[in-house]
């Protein structure tokens, strides 16, 4: 019989409770409350995330936030600061020993991105996963993923580009050097591309998930049942979105 | 004295460290590890950073210290590694 594994899709939440979310299903699995989790999102306001070992302060204008309304967290993971505005955000939390999950983590990056690159095929768009945590289409960047691995269980999340401004994205982000924005900019727009891009024509949120589902289904043979939070994870997710993701303590410790 | 860098690491990330160290002992002080690197578990980091306290300020030293601290604790980098750290560090000084 095929596993059967949870599908959560949770729109338009806000930074801190998007990142709660992942981490309170984190716990559920850990417990062996839930099975394996799929998680398909978006952020509303638009966010930035920093990765887990960033100064926000270094990378993030948080003036210029406040003037745009968009908002941001650390996350449980390392890698890089993200803006988050049009994209489908997924995330994958399962065990370290489930066999479909290699114990080397690098293969195990290539494995959750196959899922992502096959969801990509079901759109039409060709991509490879180019380590240490991208995958790219037409050899340009469409996808960043970060994982972490705690109480013996894989989070890994990442984004999938559906379109991006990348000027917008630049007057958020922090550059270490002012005199080469220009040049940076027209570089990242060379390096960077999205689905409505390669497409040329604009794809939704919806169709994004669903050949994403397909994607995981056919990467890991196992049928993606929707499903919801439990209550207990509701309550962890409210008390880690108060207690972390939206403290000064937690954004701003480094 | 106090100093920043920011170096990225030969096939690795982007990593920034903020020292302060004795001028006068040539050893570190303090130090923060920061960047878009991945550490299992992300707590390496902050051990690593109170590990690196007192640590002499020469090549060979740092390389050292931070293989002993990754092998002791079995911490495994994405990114980043014991040279790119050193060189980081030592760029500091400049």
């Amino acid at each position: 019989m095929t596993e059967e594994w949870r599908l959560l899709q949770t729109k338009d939440n806000t930074a801190a409770v998007n990142m709660a979310i992942d981490r309170a299903v984190m716990v559920s699995n850990s417990n062996k409350k839930v099975p394996p989790t799929i998680r398909f999102y978006t952020w509303n306001p638009p966010a930035i995330s920093i990765g887990y070992f960033q100064s926000l302060e270094d990378e993030v204008d948080l003036k210029n936030c406040k003037k745009l309304g968009v908002d941001y967290v650390r996350r449980i993971t390392g890698g890089g600061a993200v803006f988050h505005e049009k994209e489908l955000t997924y995330s994958i939390v399962i065990s370290e020993s489930h066999p479909q999950i290699p114990k080397n983590i690098m293969a195990s990056y290539g494995r959750i991105c196959g899922a992502v690159i096959k969801g990509l095929k079901n759109l039409g768009i060709n991509s490879e996963y180019k380590p240490i945590n991208d995958i790219i289409a037409n050899g340009k960047k469409i996808s960043g993923n970060a994982q972490t691995r705690k109480m013996k269980t894989v989070l890994q999340h990442g984004t999938v580009l559906l379109d991006v401004d990348v000027d917008k994205m630049f007057s958020i982000l922090k550059v270490p050097n002012e005199k080469i924005k220009d040049k940076l900019i027209a570089d990242v727009k060379e390096r960077v591309t999205s689905i409505n891009h390669i497409l040329r024509k604009e794809i939704c949120f919806e169709d994004a998930a669903t050949a994403m589902k397909k994607g995981f289904e056919e990467e890991f043979n196992v049928k993606l049942v929707q499903g919801s939070l439990t209550k207990e994870e509701i309550k962890l997710a409210a008390k880690f979105e108060k207690e972390c993701f939206s403290s000064k303590d937690w954004n701003h410790r480094r | 004295m106090q100093n920043k860098s920011v170096y990225k690491i030969p096939n690795g990330k982007l990593l920034k460290i903020s020292l302060t160290y004795s001028k006068k002992n040539n050893t570190i002080n303090q130090i923060r590890i920061m960047g878009d690197f991945f550490a299992y578990p992300e707590e390496a980091i902050e051990v690593l950073e109170n590990k690196l306290k007192k640590t002499m300020l020469t090549k060979d030293k740092l390389i050292e210290r931070i293989n002993f601290v990754i092998k002791e604790n079995n911490f495994e980098f994405i990114g980043l590694d014991a040279e790119g750290l050193a060189q980081g560090i030592l760029m500091c000084l400049k």
